[in-house]
């Protein structure tokens, strides 16, 4: 998240508060630029980057951007497309003919019908945050197993870890197949104790994912983990 | 204001009836973050007032006719619980909170970076629990911290606040007795960083001197406000990030 | 706004259930942590704070003094009402009283009358002429799983600890409330299939009917309603019947403890 100023100090700010100088450096995400003095927006963590000044939020909505690896909820259905939940302000569309079944037209309900979890990919996202989703990709399906937990969208990426190396921990340690939508729904599925094991890792991101103490904790869960093959 | 010339309200050494000074506010605490499901939550006790406020969203806005398509609205509901004043507040429509809850929308559009969330509506909910003058005041200062604690971009952390006049003098604060009795009372929103003013009402009576020491008070408060403002969102997420 | 369920998650209830599981690990009849505060608003001549997992919820008592009606002139009076406004949660819209919170403050309202722990004569202060109307008001600042228990339990703190004010009224000295018995309320979701105690907000979004049960200090059933769609067995209600009463007098215990204070 934060790669490049590890061991610099950490600075929490608030909406209004002056960061430090212009002088020439880029105004990011969470702040502008005033009189010469660069001003947080948001609450939360100050990042210097190639001379780019942002602000990393503590806590945000999920926004759609193109690309995005999501979890979505069927929430209403027509003849020829399925309006999306993606944990966002505004419904995302998946057109028939971005199915990854051949569907006749008048048919979407027989493959999808409200309340059904997919794994889908943001395909576009327009000015208006118009949101039209893709299932034509390698892992994009219907999940007809498992769990959904959600987790503050600012720390999908301490879940993941460097390289996805948190998250292919957990699934080691849990012995559970994992998955991290960007817009913080995590899919969990494996037998009980894995599952009840790797909720508590999935909550425990969700109220500490932000501290300096996550990884102590993290390792501390891993302690009381199921052993491997006793389940 | 009601004008009684004859309730006392500053003692004979020039102190307020509650002691305090007459540039000294009633004692503050917040803490950000009390309401576990609301995306931003804030609680704000200013002398005995309690205010809690809530934030959800962005979300769509709906009805459609009242969707922006260049900026998100924000809906407030400024509103005190049935047993937050002395005599029951009977709940349903209420012409005051309508008010209220109009120009702290507008004074909190003035801060929040709207721009960033076309179509969309931020809900503030503002609920007062127990009432003792200014609450509109604490009501702005919640939501404020309420909308930090979601995340919402804003230029600044705007901060409500209150002098009046009592007894020909101006002060800092009004308490119940003050509020009552007094010959002025001076609300605004004001935005610590920027020195700019996004809330401002005024009943009473007010010379031109008065009304500028009134407001000059009310910038040294805001001042302090916004510092234990900073303070409960910095307690909410100590720990750090690494 | 009506709530979105995921398929997944009423799987997922039906397979916990299936070993007698629940989503937070808690036992079929356990509730989550409970704290109740008493006395912690300003302006209320009863008051109390009930914070019940991450439900969170205040009830104030106050006193009017009105004439009596006609047919009862030595009786005074009580209501207690539910406002479910829209800071409790991401579903509950602003607008009129909803259906839902009509049914909140009448069903916590039924409970409290029907004990019996106010005796209407007591609040008579001139036969005729003047009695004091009692009321209670619930306000629920975070709904996240079975407020009417919570509800209910803040009401009845909220009455147990509340004072007269009869010398702002001029009509005598201030006095403590007298309130003869405690009703409390346990109340049964359905999720994955079989009753539980104490739904969370996740259970309740994946669960179905629920059954609100209220007891008085003797056992006895003041006020029951059964909510949301749904069906049950008389064996059902029996097993649950007998879980209520156990609870209740978990419950009762938190609020004379407020007492003793």
């Amino acid at each position: 998240m934060s790669q490049g100023q590890i061991g610099a100090e950490l600075r929490l700010v608030t909406p209004g508060m002056a960061i430090g100088p212009l002088s020439g450096k880029r105004v990011g995400s969470g702040a502008l630029a005033q009189n010469e003095e660069i001003i947080a927006t948001r609450l939360g963590w100050v990042r210097e980057l190639n001379d780019t000044v942002s602000v990393d939020p503590i806590n945000s909505t999920y926004m759609p951007r193109s690309g995005d690896l999501i979890i979505a909820i069927v929430a209403e259905v027509r003849n020829n497309l399925w309006f999306m939940n993606v944990n966002g302000p505004f419904q995302g569309l998946l057109p028939m003919s971005l199915a990854p079944w051949k569907v006749e037209f008048g048919a979407a309900r027989q493959h999808m019908g409200i309340g059904d979890v997919v794994m889908a990919r943001v395909q576009e996202v327009d000015e208006c945050h118009n949101v039209v989703l893709t299932m034509k990709g390698v892992g994009l399906r219907r999940l007809n197993e498992g769990s959904i937990l959600s987790v503050p969208v600012n720390h999908v990426d301490r879940i993941r870890g460097n390289n996805n190396e948190t998250l292919h921990r957990l699934r080691e340690i849990c012995d559970c197949r994992i998955m991290v939508g960007d817009n913080g729904r995590v899919w969990i599925d494996g037998n009980a104790e894995g599952t009840s094991w790797a909720r508590s890792a999935i909550e425990l991101a969700s109220k500490s994912g932000h501290k300096l103490s996550f990884e102590a904790e993290l390792s501390a869960l891993e302690n009381d983990a199921p052993k491997r093959g006793d389940a | 204001m009601g004008g009684y010339g004859d309730v006392k309200l500053l003692r004979e050494d020039g102190l307020r009836l509650d002691g305090r000074k007459i540039d000294e506010m009633r004692p503050i605490e917040i803490e950000a973050g009390t309401l576990p499901g609301a995306d931003g939550s804030a609680w704000v006790k200013h002398g005995l007032n309690v205010a809690v406020a809530a934030v959800y969203g962005p979300m769509e806005a709906h009805p459609r006719k009242i969707q922006r398509q260049d900026r998100c609205v924000i809906d407030v509901r400024y509103n005190m619980a049935p047993f937050s004043t002395s005599d029951r507040i009977r709940p349903g429509y209420n012409r005051r909170s309508r008010e209220i809850s109009k120009v702290t929308a507008e004074a909190l559009e003035s801060v929040v970076i709207c721009e960033r969330y076309p179509r969309s509506k931020i809900r503030v909910e503002i609920e007062i629990l127990s009432a003792e003058a200014g609450t509109r005041c604490v009501g702005i200062t919640a939501a404020a911290v309420a909308l930090a604690d979601a995340g919402i971009p804003m230029r600044d952390l705007l901060v409500g606040v209150a002098s009046g006049k009592v007894e020909d003098t101006v002060v800092l604060d009004l308490d119940k007795a003050e509020d009552n009795y007094g010959q002025a009372d001076l609300p605004v929103g004001i935005l610590p960083n920027t020195g700019e003013i996004a809330f401002l009402q005024m009943d009473g009576d007010l010379s031109p001197d008065e009304f500028n020491l009134a407001m000059e008070y009310n910038f040294k408060a805001a001042a302090e406000i916004h510092d234990i403002m900073v303070d409960a969102l910095k307690r909410r997420y100590e720990g750090g990030e690494n | 706004m009506v709530a979105l369920v995921p398929t997944l998650l009423r799987q997922e209830l039906a397979r916990l259930a299936e070993n007698d599981a629940r989503i937070d690990g808690r036992g079929r009849w356990e509730a989550r942590d409970i704290t109740l505060e008493t006395d912690c608003l300003y302006n209320g001549e009863g008051s109390a704070k009930v914070v019940w997992g991450d439900t969170i919820i205040y009830a104030g008592v106050k006193f009017e003094m009105r004439t009596p009606w006609p047919d009862r002139p030595n009786q005074g009076s009580l209501m207690c009402s539910a406002e479910l406004r829209p800071i409790a949660g991401r579903k509950y819209e602003p607008g009129p009283p909803s259906p839902e919170s009509i049914e909140l403050g009448r069903v916590v309202d039924r409970g409290i009358r029907e004990s019996g722990c106010i005796d209407m004569e007591k609040l008579c202060i001139v036969p005729g002429e003047k009695v004091w109307g009692v009321m209670i008001d619930i306000h629920v600042l975070s709904d996240q799983g079975n407020m009417f228990d919570a509800c209910a339990l803040a009401a009845i703190a909220a009455l147990r600890t509340a004072i007269v004010p009869a010398e702002r009224f001029d009509v005598g000295e201030d006095y403590t409330l007298k309130v003869k018995s405690t009703p409390i309320m346990a109340s049964f979701t359905r999720v994955g299939g079989r009753y539980v105690f104490d739904p969370s907000a996740e259970e309740e979004l994946g669960g179905d009917e629920r059954i609100h049960i209220t007891l008085g200090d003797e056992g006895h059933l003041h006020s029951l309603q059964k909510g949301l769609k749904g069906v049950f067995t008389p064996d059902e209600f029996a097993e649950i019947f007998d879980v209520a009463q156990s609870r209740c007098v978990e419950l009762r215990k938190l609020v004379a403890n407020q007492e003793g204070n």
